[in-house]
């Protein structure tokens, strides 16, 4: 979610909680040595365990999305805002001191999801707008694999003008075999051989074995020449100067399919940033409020 | 309409002012014999064989001849009979006969009628002249010597379809047809479609049997056999023979399946012993928001919570439009047809799929037939007058109903308007009524799909398509009595006509239904204008181009702040019964994404020939599938951006084999996004937790769009900032001045 002018309401809201919260703070903290068990120490626990709730409560908003309970974006707004007050909710009401072994945990988990949302919060901030220009061909993320699987088998037609294509590639066969539409429809799927010398054909047919072929079976490998743009601008432009101008076309295209290959490449990449921390911050919010709910309980009653 | 009274052959007949003298004695069963006149044709008067006494002092031809009152006409006197015999003869004399039409099937008009009044061989000379041949088509031949000049193929061409091929060449002795500029038939560019041939009453244009259309599974019906029925009485004999095989008669045991809704076909069934049943076997539902016991949990949750509020126009019709001369009723979508009547026009006219499973209940024998026999036999009026009667009797009165505005009429009121209402056919192609003209109707579209234009100098904006239930013409009438739009058939097309002193009758008669159709009236103009307004708004070259300006609502996702948490995708597909109606996939604008969903365009081509009018548009902006949608995929195949997609269901329907019993079926059925028309908001941005997903109306939204950027032109030193922004992707974007999407 980026965060905008639009926030700004939330943002001072979150600002008023925090300020009154200090204010009660500070003659609470003069006065006496502050603990959980105290009457403000209990209502900041409660404060922050609530807040801690009622962001956990976003999770379960998503799994109702029709039910007209609140715009998903207020409940985004409410968890990021709210949120961030857990932490200092929570360091009032321990009195900024770890305590024993729950409630040390309890600290470092709570510090843990604090960062954790907060690194989320810089993501999904930053990365969405990196992805739309650095991935103009973007796609659904769950169709990548058969987009690439589409570009081998388009690559496979392509190079079949300039050269046989060995039987001993089976991937391309099955590609083939898979392919979706032809990136040029007007051009024949199989096409006819480009007319050239004997060796420019087998230049070409070694050059697509050895480095073309390999980037599009592992286009996420970072060895490859392909895999850096501004090699294989260099790479295709060197191929260029060596191949006839009637290949210039197909050479064109294989390019473009590489270059493709590259942005989902970035996609896949960007897109693990942009969910992948989740990974860390659900599980560990999980476990914050089930240990902050014993916590609480243990506190209570003992 | 005012009354005429006048005598024929002594009877007295009144007819309706404006009546021709020959369709006066038609309706009353005075028989007058005629060459160059069709009930199809504007008459001509040309070859005067129709010419009767009307107490002038000469003969006149009445077919052209408007009956007046105290109007004494004879018919069959001797002075009568004896002009006759003199025009036939003298036509019988420059006549080839037996011509070729005589000789292959016995039905020459000239000769019939020669025959009839007694005239062998005639008593003048034959031309010394000769007219010649025209073999040159593959399909017609030409014997200009048999040709009587009677210009009823000129007209057919002309007129019926709009070919404009043939007329006429040469003066004196030389006259005759000419196709184009006197060119062979072969060479000109008539496309063969058989009109003049069959409009032919002599053997000048035949048939050369080339063409043969075949239809299987049926036995073929001779021509004799056909010519038995009374529908196909007055049907040219060549032409039957050309088409031998596009009229079958097909047997069907009780029980037996004759069509199945959904299905393409390209035929129509006229019922000749039997009866069946016709019904809709898809089940209802499956394809609206919030079906089912989930969707009342999530209403009562929205109700309980109070955040929601439901939209007003969730008006159900009561019946559903078929193609066959009965309607359905929603709430059981079953009916009967028996003997002489027909269904299927719509297919066998204009291709649409089929829109409903018929069943024979007894025992049945019927017609198939392809277009070119209906069209020809529909243009029989006794056949039609039959059709018709089995219409007004079944299927006006719901369809009368059907229109929101009448549907609180009196039942007399009702009655005595079907009795009055005129049946109209048109062609694709034909104008109904153009803008600026003489308000003098209103219309209820009974079978087809017209288009309503508005003329602007930019050229013509598509207003509405209507299909069958639909109605226009009421705007002319209650406003200054002027068309305000132009509307034209897009195919075959059957209208009920309601005559405007009738309509206003009606107004007057009932001041609540004046009152609600002024605020119609008013609401479609408003609408109207916003169209207009919308079209007129700034340019955008890219958006033009791929068609987002035409529409009324796009699913715009701000690539900026979307995470591609697919939150919206599963919304939608919570929302209707898990199937999803927007692709997080589609056409890049800037930073936004214009979603696969649809765009409620404002020219719905997806409504163009939906055989059961289940895609329609409710009187809200959005355009819904309703639940008896057949599954037949034509509005998907129509969508120009492939925002309407088949899904399967499975459904339980009655098992056949087993009476009583159910089977599971799969069974496709059309989805497309209907703005969720049950909620305040379409769930796919309420859901989105990030501020990404908006429904924007497009012109409101990039005319701000294309202000914030003339300001970021202007100040280049935001656009440095931005671009920076984008670039680095380190530097929060300013937003807008102001916010495109406060337009929607």
């Amino acid at each position: 979610m980026r965060i905008d002018k639009s926030h700004r309401p939330w943002m001072i809201a979150a600002l008023v909680v925090l300020g009154v919260a200090l204010a009660g703070y500070v003659p609470y903290a003069l006065g006496t040595r502050p603990r959980g068990g105290s009457v403000p120490g209990l209502i900041y626990g409660l404060a922050g365990y609530g807040m801690m709730l009622f962001a956990g409560l976003l999770g379960a908003r998503k799994k109702v999305p029709v039910w007209r309970l609140g715009r998903a974006q207020s409940w985004m707004r409410g968890h990021v805002w709210f949120g961030l007050l857990t932490l200092p909710m929570i360091l009032f009401h321990s009195g900024f001191s770890f305590g024993g072994p729950l409630t040390s945990l309890l600290m470092a988990l709570l510090i843990l999801v604090f960062l954790s949302g907060l690194a989320g919060a810089a993501i999904q901030h930053f990365v969405p707008g990196m992805m739309t220009s650095m991935v103009p061909l973007e796609t659904i993320y769950e169709q990548i694999p058969r987009v690439r699987d589409q570009l081998r088998a388009e690559a496979d037609k392509l190079v079949r003008s300039l050269f046989t294509v060995p039987d001993s590639v089976p991937e391309l066969t099955l590609a083939a075999a898979a392919s979706g539409p032809s990136r040029d429809p007007g051009k024949s799927d199989a096409g006819e051989m480009i007319e050239m010398e004997v060796a420019e054909r087998e230049y070409a047919g070694g050059v697509y074995r050895d480095t073309v072929l390999p980037f599009l079976r592992n286009p996420e490998s970072r060895r490859s020449v392909l895999a850096d743009q501004g090699k294989a601008e260099t790479f295709f432009e060197a191929l260029r100067r060596k191949m006839p101008p009637a290949t210039h076309e197909v050479l064109a295209d294989l390019e473009n399919i590489c270059e493709e290959e590259r942005q989902l490449t970035r996609q896949r990449r960007l897109y693990l940033w942009l969910h992948g921390w989740l990974l860390v911050h659900v599980p560990l919010s999980v476990a914050l409020i089930v240990l902050g709910g014993v916590h609480a309980v243990v506190a209570l009653r003992y | 309409m005012k009354q005429i009274d006048l005598t024929i052959d002594g009877t007295p007949v009144t007819v309706a002012e404006g009546t021709t003298v020959f369709d006066a004695a038609r309706i009353h069963g005075i028989s007058i014999p005629v060459l160059c006149h069709q009930q199809n044709e504007r008459p001509a008067g040309v070859c005067r064989v129709c010419s009767v006494d009307c107490g002038e002092k000469v003969l006149q031809a009445s077919c052209v001849r408007p009956a007046e009152n105290g109007m004494k006409v004879q018919t069959d006197s001797e002075k009568v009979r004896k002009a006759r015999r003199m025009i036939v003869e003298l036509l019988m004399s420059d006549h080839p006969s037996p011509c070729a039409r005589q000789r292959h099937s016995g039905d020459c008009e000239l000769e019939t009628i020669a025959k009839a009044e007694g005239i062998g061989a005639p008593r003048f000379a034959k031309r010394i002249s000769p007219r010649g041949q025209d073999d040159s088509s593959l399909v017609i031949s030409v014997d200009h010597e048999a040709c009587i000049l009677c210009d009823r193929c000129i007209r057919g061409c002309d007129e019926i379809r709009h070919n404009n091929v043939l007329g006429r060449g040469g003066k004196g002795y030389g006259a005759g047809i000419a196709f184009d500029l006197n060119l062979p038939m072969g060479n000109s560019s008539c496309v063969s479609c058989g009109e003049c041939m069959v409009s032919c009453p002599t053997g000048a244009l035949t048939n050369k049997s080339v063409v043969r259309t075949v239809l299987p599974n049926g036995v073929p019906v001779a021509v004799e056999e056909l010519k038995q029925l009374p529908y196909f009485q007055n049907v040219s004999g060549t032409f039957l023979e050309l088409n031998a095989n596009a009229v079958i008669k097909r047997h069907f045991k009780a029980g037996e399946i004759i069509c199945r809704e959904g299905d393409y076909g390209s035929t129509a069934f006229f019922i000749l012993e039997g009866k069946v049943e016709i019904f809709l076997s898809t089940p209802m539902a499956h394809v609206s928001t919030d079906g089912g016991a989930s969707g009342f949990i999530r209403k009562l949750t929205s109700r309980l919570t109070g955040a929601d509020r439901q939209k007003p126009d969730r008006d159900r019709p009561r019946s559903i439009s078929i193609d066959a001369s009965v309607d359905l009723a929603y709430d059981n979508p079953v009916a009967e047809l028996g003997e002489g009547d027909l269904f299927g026009e719509m297919t066998c006219m204009s291709m649409y799929p089929r829109s409903a499973t018929v069943r024979a209940s007894t025992d049945c024998v019927m017609l198939e037939m392809l277009r070119n026999v209906l069209d020809v036999i529909q243009r029989n009026k006794t056949l039609r007058e039959k059709l018709e009667a089995n219409y007004r009797k079944r299927a006006l009165d719901d369809h009368l109903r059907t229109v929101p505005l009448f549907s609180s009429l009196s039942p007399e009121f009702i009655e005595s308007l079907a009795s009055k209402a005129e049946l109209v056919r048109l062609s694709n192609g034909d104008v109904i009524c153009r803008q600026g003209e003489v308000a003098d109707a209103f219309y209820l579209v009974r079978i087809g799909f017209v288009k309503i234009t508005e003329e602007h100098p930019g050229g013509d904006l598509v207003l509405a398509y209507l299909g069958k239930g639909g109605y226009f013409g009421e705007i002319g009438l209650l406003a200054n009595g002027l068309r305000t739009a132009t509307v034209t058939a897009l195919d075959h097309v059957e209208l009920v006509r309601i005559d405007g002193a009738d309509f206003m009758e009606m107004l007057t008669r009932f001041p609540a239904i004046a009152r609600e159709l002024t605020a119609v009236a008013r609401e479609r103009e408003q609408q109207n204008s916003r169209h207009m307004a919308a079209v007129t708004g700034i340019s955008l070259d890219s958006f033009l181009t791929q068609g987002l300006m035409e529409s009324n609502s796009l699913l715009l996702i701000d690539l900026d702040k979307c995470t591609r948490c697919d939150n919206c995708v599963r919304a939608c597909a919570d929302a209707h019964d898990g199937v999803t109606r927007l692709i997080r996939e589609g056409l890049r604008f800037d930073n936004y994404l214009v979603a696969t969903s649809c765009r409620q365009c404002r020219d719905p081509l997806c409504m163009v020939g939906c055989p059961v009018g289940s895609i329609r548009r409710r009187n809200s902006l959005e355009i819904v599938i309703e639940d008896w949608c057949v599954g037949c995929g034509l509005c998907a195949q129509n969508c120009p951006y492939g925002n309407i997609n088949m899904h399967p269901f499975e459904v339980m329907v009655k098992d056949l084999a087993q009476p009583g019993g159910q089977k599971a079926v799969v069974k496709p059925k059309a989805t497309s996004c209907d703005l969720c028309a049950d909620h305040a908001e379409p769930s796919c941005v309420y859901a989105c937790p990030h501020d990404a997903a908006h429904r924007v109306e497009p012109n409101q939204f990039f005319k701000v769009y294309a202000e914030t950027k003339i300001a970021e032109r202007d100040s280049p030193a935001t656009v440095r900032d931005l671009t920076a922004a984008k670039q680095t992707g380190t530097i929060a974007r300013s937003p807008h001045p102001r916010d495109p999407r406060s337009a929607h």
